[in-house]
C-alpha cells in the first residue's frame, strides 16, 4: 500500500518564503511551515521576533512584504471568515450584549439567521457562559470576556483559529484554567489552531508543535513536537517530560530574551 | 464553567482607610431648605426692603400671582418655542457637521478655524444684530440659540467619530467588515455618548440664549419678563422669572440624564 503517503492530506495552512519589512527592518525572513489539519500550533519567542505580525498577516491584517500564505491551498491577501481571531484584548464592544457580540461575525458576513443564532448560542455553552448570554461585557471578568472573545471567532465556524496571547492580561490562576477550558472545547471540534505565546509552558500545555522564533530578523528557529498524550491535565505541567520540553525551548530562545531585556531597559 | 470566576460585583470597590459618615439621602433637600430659610430671614429682618432682596416667599407669591393671570404661561410658551426651534436646527446641523468633518480631512481642515473660532466667540453680543436682521420676534432668537447650541455638539459630534477604539475597528475588520459596517456597527455606536454629552452642553447654553435675546428685544419671553419687571423695579417677579429659567434648565438637565442611562448605559461608572 505505497499510495497511503502518496495521498496524504495537503496542509491546511501552508507557509512559503514569507517575509516582513518595516522599513529597514526585518519583522520577519524567510518563513517556511505547513500545518496540517486539526493541529494545535504554538508560536513562541522573545518579544520582538515578529510573532505577532506573523500571525495577523495569516489572518489578512496585515500585508506580507514578500512570500504566501495559502489556506487550504488558496492565497490569504484580506481578512475573511474562513479565519477567526482571538484578540489579546477583548475587543468586546460595550454596547452589545454577550450574545450580541458573540454572533457579530456572522452579522457582518450577513448570515445571522436562526441556525446561525442557535449555532452561537451552543457555542456560548460550550465556552461555559450559558445563562450570561444578556449580560454586557463590563458585567464580567476578564477571563469570562475572552471566554466570549473565543465563541465568537468560533462562531463563524472558521478553517483555522488564529489567538493573539489570549490569556496573557489573566491572572496566572485565571490563565491556567483557561488553559484546561481552551483544550476542553479544542478536543470537541479538533479545530486547526495557531496559537501566538509568550508563555513556554503554556505554549507545551497546549501544543502538538511548538515554533520557536527567533529574533533579528524574525525567523523560524526550531520546531519542536510536543509529544505529550491527550488529553494532558494540569498536573502534567509537574512531569519531568513537560519540564525538558519547557527547559529545551527555553534554551532556543534565553539569548534572544536576554538581549531583547536589555535592548529594552537601554 | 469554573466556580473560580464570578460576575464582578459593584461592591467592594471603595473601602479602606477612608472615614466613613454616616449615609444620609435628606442632606442635599435639607442644605436647600435651610438656604432659603436663611435668604427669608436676612431678607425680612435684615434688609426688609424688597427692592434689594426679595424673600423666597414673595417669590414664590410672585410665581403664583403670574400665573394665574396666565401671564407666566405666555412668556415660558414663547420661550420654550425659541429653545425648542433653535435647539432641533442646531442639533441636527451639529450632528451632520460633525459627520462631515470626521469623514473628510478636507472638510475637516475647511470647517476647524470657524468652528473653533465661533464656539469660543460670545455670540450672544451678536443678538441686537440678529434682531436688526430677523426682527423681534422669535426667529432672532431661533438664531441665537442655533449659534450657541451647533458648536459644542458639532464639535463633540466629530471627537467621538474620531476617537473610536482602534482595536474595536480592528476586530470588525478582522470578520471581513466593510468600511460602512465599521461606521454603523462601531464607529457611530461608540460617538453616542459624545454627541450627547453635546447635546447636554447645548441646553444650558441655549437657555441663557434665548433669555438675553429676549433682553435685547422681544414681545414676549422669560427675558422680556425679567426686563420689565426690572423696569417696573418689581423684585419678586423678576427673580419669579430668573427661578422658572433656573427650574426649567435644571428638568431638562435631569430629562437628559435620564435619557443616557437608557441611551449609553455602558458609560456609568
Amino acid at each position: 500500500m505505497a499510495t497511503i503517503e502518496s495521498v496524504a492530506q495537503p496542509p491546511k495552512l501552508q507557509v512559503s518564503h514569507l517575509g516582513k519589512t518595516f522599513g529597514d527592518l526585518y519583522a520577519l525572513r524567510d518563513i517556511n511551515l505547513a500545518i496540517a489539519r486539526g493541529e494545535f500550533i504554538s508560536v513562541v519567542g522573545p518579544s520582538g521576533c515578529g510573532k505577532t505580525t506573523f500571525l495577523r498577516i495569516v489572518a489578512g491584517l496585515e500585508a506580507a512584504t514578500s512570500g504566501q500564505v495559502l489556506l487550504d491551498g488558496r492565497a490569504v491577501h484580506r481578512p475573511g471568515t474562513d479565519r477567526g481571531f482571538v484578540f489579546q484584548s477583548d475587543s468586546l464592544l460595550p454596547w452589545r450584549t454577550v450574545f450580541a457580540n458573540a454572533i457579530i461575525g456572522r452579522e457582518v458576513a450577513g448570515q445571522a439567521g436562526p441556525a446561525e443564532r442557535q449555532r452561537t448560542m451552543e457555542l456560548l455553552k460550550l465556552v461555559g457562559l450559558e445563562g450570561f448570554e444578556h449580560y454586557h461585557p463590563r458585567q464580567l471578568s476578564g477571563g469570562m470576556r475572552q471566554r466570549v472573545n473565543l465563541a465568537r471567532a468560533l462562531a463563524i465556524d472558521p478553517q483555522i483559529l488564529l489567538m493573539d496571547e489570549p490569556f496573557s492580561a489573566l491572572d496566572a490562576q485565571t490563565r491556567e484554567i483557561m488553559q484546561t477550558e481552551l483544550m476542553r472545547i479544542w478536543e470537541e471540534g479538533r479545530k486547526t489552531v495557531l496559537f501566538v505565546t509568550h508563555q513556554i509552558d503554556e505554549a507545551v500545555f497546549l501544543s502538538d508543535r511548538v515554533l520557536v522564533f527567533a529574533r533579528r530578523p524574525g525567523r523560524l528557529r526550531e520546531s519542536v513536537a510536543i509529544e505529550l498524550p491527550r488529553p494532558r491535565p494540569l498536573a502534567i505541567k509537574r512531569t519531568a517530560e513537560f519540564v525538558r520540553y519547557v527547559d529545551h525551548i527555553w534554551r532556543l530562545i534565553e539569548d534572544d530574551v536576554r538581549a531583547s531585556v536589555i535592548e529594552e531597559k537601554a | 464553567m469554573s466556580g473560580v470566576e464570578r460576575v464582578e460585583q459593584a461592591a467592594g470597590a471603595h473601602g479602606g482607610t477612608r472615614l466613613r459618615w454616616p449615609r444620609f439621602h435628606y442632606a442635599g433637600l435639607l442644605s436647600l431648605l435651610g438656604g432659603l430659610l436663611i435668604w427669608e430671614l436676612v431678607s425680612r429682618f435684615l434688609v426688609a426692603n424688597a427692592l434689594f432682596l426679595a424673600a423666597p416667599t414673595q417669590i414664590f407669591a410672585a410665581i403664583v400671582a403670574l400665573a394665574k393671570t396666565g401671564e407666566l404661561w405666555r412668556h415660558l410658551y414663547v420661550s420654550a418655542i425659541e429653545f425648542l426651534v433653535g435647539y432641533v436646527l442646531a442639533s441636527i446641523l451639529g450632528v451632520a457637521v460633525g459627520f462631515a468633518m470626521a469623514e473628510s480631512a478636507t472638510m475637516k481642515r475647511v470647517m476647524q478655524p470657524w468652528i473653533s473660532g465661533l464656539y469660543a466667540t460670545p455670540t450672544i453680543a451678536l443678538a441686537p444684530l440678529f434682531i436688526l436682521w430677523l426682527g423681534i420676534g422669535i426667529w432672532s432668537k431661533v438664531l441665537v440659540v442655533i449659534f450657541l447650541v451647533l458648536f459644542p455638539v458639532a464639535i463633540n459630534t466629530e471627537a467621538g467619530l474620531r476617537t473610536t477604539s482602534e482595536r474595536l475597528i480592528e476586530m470588525l475588520r478582522s470578520f471581513g467588515a466593510t468600511p460602512r459596517q465599521i461606521f454603523f456597527k462601531v464607529s457611530l455606536p461608540s460617538a453616542v455618548p459624545f454627541i450627547l454629552a453635546g447635546l447636554k452642553l447645548g441646553i444650558g447654553r441655549g437657555l441663557i440664549g434665548v433669555v438675553v435675546a429676549e433682553l435685547f428685544g422681544s414681545r414676549a419671553g422669560l427675558g422680556r419678563l425679567i426686563a420689565q419687571s426690572a423696569d417696573a423695579f418689581n423684585m419678586p417677579e423678576l427673580f419669579a422669572g430668573v427661578i422658572v429659567l433656573a427650574a426649567a434648565g435644571i428638568a431638562l438637565t435631569a430629562g437628559f440624564g435620564w435619557l443616557e442611562t437608557r441611551l449609553v448605559p455602558w458609560t456609568r461608572d
